[in-house]
């Protein structure tokens, strides 16, 4: 009896949480008939933050996953002085405010900051640029791959990279055959939240590169800009919502699918954000 | 160990009866003439400085005046809306959501470069020069439908805007690009540009291009106090309001225009 109470409070709490997480994303979709929500996407502004996002967030998640793999791999597979300030820096823009981390890529890259002047000397200024959009997503967005990857990486069996290396197989080949198809899965989860928080970057982005349409405009500063302008505004924003949490959601289904396939038995220790292996 | 958490339990239960008293006193309206209740006003971000200075006392909200409408329209607890222009105040008042606005001050418009002058921008004609990197407010945001009032009196609107390189929600979001030396150049009001003197150098913009600045005033309609509200706006147009918005840049609520004949 009691436990029936029990197991019935649970289901009541969990419902009110789904429920509680599922109202804004149903708010987005029955605000506005889906023709009119349809209808926007045809709209320039929309199409222009749409290609905006794409392209700034291809190159970000390029440059994180060019830059962030060997450097995750490094840091899962050796121990050495200063490794937890590493292992820090590379995850605190996950938990620092987006608009301190605008505020900082100012100061460091900004004409007036410390670089600016070495940067303008090579005939380069990055704020109000697309390359500055692709650097604030970049930014914010790879903690969460480098945090993933080297939690695949640890969670890689050792044995079997030893016994690659006693087969005859150099380090660099040892990690492109053994390591990196065992890590796949994992690493491709990293990279579909990466790109799910890079696509959805706002404060960074409107601090250090501004926000102007097709070129510096992404979806979240353009859901932002169209809200304030009535009356349709209010629903050209509705439909950039309804297309960010479509892709967010396929995103997630992808690092899903990707965890399940990465789940082979030296890799039982890996779980979405990495956190067990921190613990 | 026990003693404290009974004074905890103690402590928690002053502060919940404070709490308790605290919103019921505001019911009771002797206790409102006491202590004035507080009110939130929503204002144009380019009041940001001056309001406080006319009355401490209440809570402000400052964005884009827009911005601010918008979120009117949405619901949310105003009691006072104070917008960079007439015509967001007089749009909320014919859906009946506040008051008829009243003119409580004007503005013009300067552009700021920053101190070190990067661009080398002289005078307006100037921002016309390729590469020169312009910060305009969007056009939905009074500020930056006047600077388009600019630059199609001047004539000079094509050119200019292929020089922009982001635009703001909000007046305050130009100034702070300027004054930080990303941007070589941006239009604010006067009174804004005064308010980073130090880091910031102003171009006139010749007063035969200048837009009709007016900005309006109203009682939120859903506010819950709206005595309180039409007294802040009193304040707002009494003599010592009008004196402080002064001090700040701002111009007299009514231009004063070479007075008319008078019919005897």
């Amino acid at each position: 009896m009691r436990r029936a109470v029990g197991s019935g409070l649970l289901i009541a709490v969990a419902l009110l949480t789904l429920a509680f997480l599922a109202l804004p994303i149903v708010g987005i979709f029955v605000h506005t008939s889906p023709g009119k929500l349809l209808h926007q996407l045809s709209n320039p502004v929309v199409k222009d933050a749409f290609l905006v996002s794409v392209k700034t967030s291809l190159l970000a998640q390029a440059l994180i996953l060019l830059l962030g793999t060997p450097t995750a791999y490094l840091l899962a597979t050796r121990r050495f002085f200063g490794h937890s300030l590493a292992v820090t820096l590379v995850e605190l823009p996950l938990v620092l405010p987006p608009a301190v981390a605008g505020i900082g890529l100012l100061t460091a890259l900004g004409r007036e900051g410390l670089l600016g002047s070495s940067l303008s000397a090579l005939g380069v200024t990055l704020p109000f640029t697309q390359t500055a959009v692709t650097i604030a997503v970049a930014y914010v967005a790879s903690p969460l791959y480098i945090r993933q990857a080297i939690a695949t990486f640890e969670a890689t069996d050792p044995h079997l990279t030893a016994a690659s290396r006693t087969l005859g197989a150099g380090p660099v080949r040892t990690f492109f055959r053994v390591v990196l198809p065992l890590a796949r899965g994992g690493l491709i989860a990293g990279l579909a939240l990466s790109f799910a928080r890079g696509l959805g970057e706002f404060g960074a982005t409107i601090m250090f590169a501004g926000s102007l349409q097709r070129v510096t405009q992404t979806l979240p500063l353009a859901i932002y800009q169209e809200f304030d302008i009535q009356p349709d505004g209010f629903t050209t924003a509705l439909a950039m919502s309804g297309v960010l949490v479509l892709i967010s959601a396929v995103l997630l289904l992808t690092l899903r699918i990707a965890l399940t396939w990465q789940r082979s038995p030296s890799s039982r220790s890996l779980s979405l954000f990495g956190l067990s292996s921190s613990v | 160990m026990q003693i404290r958490r009974s004074r905890l339990a103690s402590l928690t239960a002053v502060a919940v009866l404070a709490l308790l008293a605290g919103s019921t006193s505001s019911a009771t309206p002797r206790a409102q003439a006491a202590a004035k209740t507080q009110i939130t006003v929503y204002a144009a971000a380019s009041l940001t400085n001056v309001f406080p200075a006319i009355d401490p006392h209440e809570k402000y909200s400052f964005a884009g005046s827009n911005a601010l409408a918008t979120q009117i329209t949405q619901g949310a607890p105003a009691d006072v809306f104070a917008s960079a222009n007439i015509t967001l105040p007089k749009t909320l008042n014919q859906k009946g959501l506040c008051s008829k606005p009243v003119v409580f001050t004007r503005n013009t418009l300067v552009v700021v470069v920053p101190k070190s002058n990067p661009a080398q921008i002289r005078n307006i004609y100037d921002l016309t020069k390729p590469g020169v990197k312009i910060d305009i407010a969007q056009s939905g945001v009074p500020v930056g439908t006047y600077t388009l009032q600019i630059l199609n009196n001047m004539n000079l609107k094509a050119a200019v805007l292929k020089n922009v390189v982001s635009q703001e929600t909000d007046v305050r979001e130009v100034l702070a690009k300027v004054a930080l030396g990303e941007a070589d150049a941006g239009f604010v009001y006067s009174t804004d540009a005064k308010t980073v003197t130090g880091k910031v150098k102003v171009i006139k913009v010749p007063a035969w291009a200048q837009p009709k600045v007016q900005y309006g005033i109203c009682v939120v309609s859903k506010s819950a106090d709206k005595s309180a509200a039409q007294a802040f706006i009193k304040l707002v147009l009494s003599k010592a309001g009008q004196k402080k918005l002064h001090k700040f840049g701002f111009l007299a609520r009514v231009k004063p225009a070479p007075k008319k004949k008078h019919k005897k």
